[in-house]
């Protein structure tokens, strides 16, 4: 058995904010890819966006008038819709596992400056989904091009739109995923949250026909997110989608913030 | 150092934690006392920051604990071993520890060793016993080797080896004049560890005082004799001034006294006797004693403030 290294520390050490939070970022790091969850739900982003992607590639090599250098960018923004869905929910378990599994006591026990966890978590989960959302994006366009070659183009400059149009949806989604998390304390409810503000309020709302739940629809982060990956919705222009999906996501995040620092730990 | 100010804890109706102040002292193991609900673990929360106090404060080395910035080479704490995460590696767990306070990596295979985790290690934390959560919890306790140590009923969930092991660590740890708060609802384990003793019950400060202190304080021992000629034994003890109740037919229970006494007064009353034995009271029945005393001193409230 090893015996403590040397007698009681000495000195309070006063390390700056930054160095705190370079080192919890570290740890976040560590959190997110040591545990299952995380590496399936990346594995179910990167099968529906290749999927997509080596699909609509093939589609459009097999069809009897095929298109002449389209750009392969497009389907990317499909494929994205739903695969961000897989992204989200890394990104709330990330956060709520902790509660689930009280991890958040040993958590808060090793970084008790609680805006020092909160930004930290919401740095690497966000940061994860984006640039995972991103990199498949252009994957899923790749695919496209190969199973088709040599019917589509992946011209440079689209591309780049295409790609910051993907980072913005999933980096606003994200943050609205760890904001919820931190506030509802709870998987289901995150989830089921997620999914309603993200998908099914914004495409069922309209079908009633009333014209206030079509301008309810209008405000929710889905129908920006849609606005902005598709562009088909009446009504949204890029900037209002980008308005729409900010202030939700800034919102939940002050949200999931106050209740990180306010409230107990996990009771 | 730990010290306790005034720490007060209301969940709606219920004070968990009733003006509480007391100091822990560098150098000694700190038993931390109280029956179960007492407040123990609320009052280890309020100090790790994790719950937010009503009112008053609790500093280490002189700080709020939530204003640390590596808080684990200043205290390292263990409340309940069942909050991890249970699909991580134990050693990933300290990994993460290590990361958050710029701990280097070597320190956590020492840790394993030195917490006895072995080959687990390697091991998903579902699959841990009770005990081996505990090692794993103290491992990461000692993972910056800090001053100050505070652990939520350690002992519980260990077997033999496990509970001698934490004893022998507690007293090293103090022994190196570490500053070791250590919670238990049972005075008998915390009579072997520990030199000073926070007695608490529902809320409420009962007892700080040396282990010896305490243990005399509660030092009324209660005798327990069989005989068969109950009754003429009973009538003795009673004009001799003892407090004496039957328990059954054959057996007396007498208060404040010691087998001697009775003994000696069994046998110049010529009582034959079966069997006598002398009994600690138990400490839920102090608790209880001790707590209705403390009511009372403070003036006859009823039993919860609201
Ligand atoms: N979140 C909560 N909401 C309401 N009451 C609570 C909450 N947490 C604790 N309590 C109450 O506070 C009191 C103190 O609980 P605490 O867990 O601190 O006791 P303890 O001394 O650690 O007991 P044990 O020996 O059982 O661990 C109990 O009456 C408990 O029911
Ligand atoms: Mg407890």
């Amino acid at each position: 058995m090893t015996t403590l290294t040397a007698a009681p520390g000495t000195s309070t050490r006063d390390t700056s904010t930054g160095r705190v939070l370079a080192r919890a970022c570290a740890a976040e790091w560590t959190r997110l890819w040591t545990v299952k969850a995380t590496w399936w739900f990346l594995a179910a982003a990167a099968v529906v966006m290749l999927g997509i992607g080596t699909i609509a590639g093939l589609e459009a090599a097999g069809d009897a008038d095929p298109p002449q250098g389209d750009p392969a960018w497009a389907v990317s923004r499909i494929s994205a819709m739903p695969a961000q869905f897989a992204l989200l929910a890394l990104v709330l378990l990330a956060v709520t596992s902790d509660y689930a599994t009280g991890g958040i006591v040993p958590a808060l026990q090793w970084t008790p400056r609680r805006t020092v966890l909160f930004v930290a978590r919401a740095l690497v989960t966000v940061g994860t989904a984006t640039v995972a959302g991103v990199l498949l994006a252009a994957g899923s366009a790749v695919a496209a091009f190969t199973a088709a070659r040599p019917l589509l183009r992946l011209p440079v400059d689209e591309g780049l739109d295409v790609l910051g149009t993907v980072a913005v949806v999933l980096a606003a989604g994200a943050a609205l995923a760890v904001g919820l998390g931190f506030l509802l304390r709870n998987a289901a409810g995150g989830l089921v949250t997620v999914f309603l503000l993200m998908l099914l309020l914004p495409l069922l709302l309209p079908q009633f026909g009333y014209e206030w739940m079509t301008e309810l629809a209008l405000v929710l982060p889905g129908t920006g997110a849609a606005h902005l990956l598709l562009g088909e919705v009446p009504g949204m222009t890029t900037t209002s989608s980008s308005v729409v999906l900010a202030a939700w996501a800034v919102g939940a995040v002050a949200l999931g913030w106050a209740r990180l620092v306010r409230d107990d730990a996990n009771r | 150092m730990i010290e306790v100010r005034g720490l007060t804890k209301r969940y709606g109706d219920v004070l968990a934690v009733d003006d509480l102040s007391f100091d822990v002292q560098p150098g000694k193991v700190t038993g931390f006392l109280g029956p179960n609900g007492a407040g123990k673990s609320t009052t280890m929360r309020m100090m790790l920051g994790l719950d937010r106090p009503t009112s008053g404060t609790a500093l280490v080395n002189g700080r709020p604990f939530a204003a640390l910035a590596e808080p684990l080479r200043e205290v390292g704490a263990l409340l309940d071993p069942g909050s991890v995460h249970p699909g991580r590696s134990g050693r990933n767990h300290l990994r993460v520890a290590a990361r958050t306070n710029g701990i280097p990596e070597r320190r956590v295979e020492q840790a394993i060793e030195l917490a006895g985790l072995g080959s687990a290690a390697g091991r998903r934390i579902k699959g841990y016993s009770l005990g081996m959560r505990q090692r794993l919890g103290i491992a990461a306790a000692l993972l910056a080797d800090p001053r100050i140590l505070v652990f939520d009923e350690p002992i519980n969930g260990l077997d033999l080896d496990g509970v001698r092991w934490i004893r022998g660590l507690l007293r090293r740890l103090a022994d190196e004049g570490r500053t070791v708060l250590v919670s238990s609802h049972l005075l008998s384990e915390m009579q072997q560890t520990a030199d000073r003793l926070v007695v608490i019950g529902r809320g409420r400060l009962i007892a700080d005082a040396t282990t010896d202190e305490i243990l005399r304080g509660l030092g009324n021992l209660q005798v327990r004799v069989r005989t068969s000629e109950s009754g003429p034994l009973l009538a003795g003890l009673q004009a001799k001034g003892f407090t004496a109740q039957r328990v059954d037919d054959n057996e007396l229970q007498v208060d404040d006294t010691t087998a001697e006494q009775v003994g000696d007064l069994a046998h110049a009353l010529q009582v034959p006797v079966h069997h006598l034995t002398e009994v600690q009271q138990s400490l839920e029945h102090a608790y209880i004693a001790l707590t209705s005393d403390h009511v009372e001193y403070h003036g006859g409230r009823p039993e919860e403030t609201r």
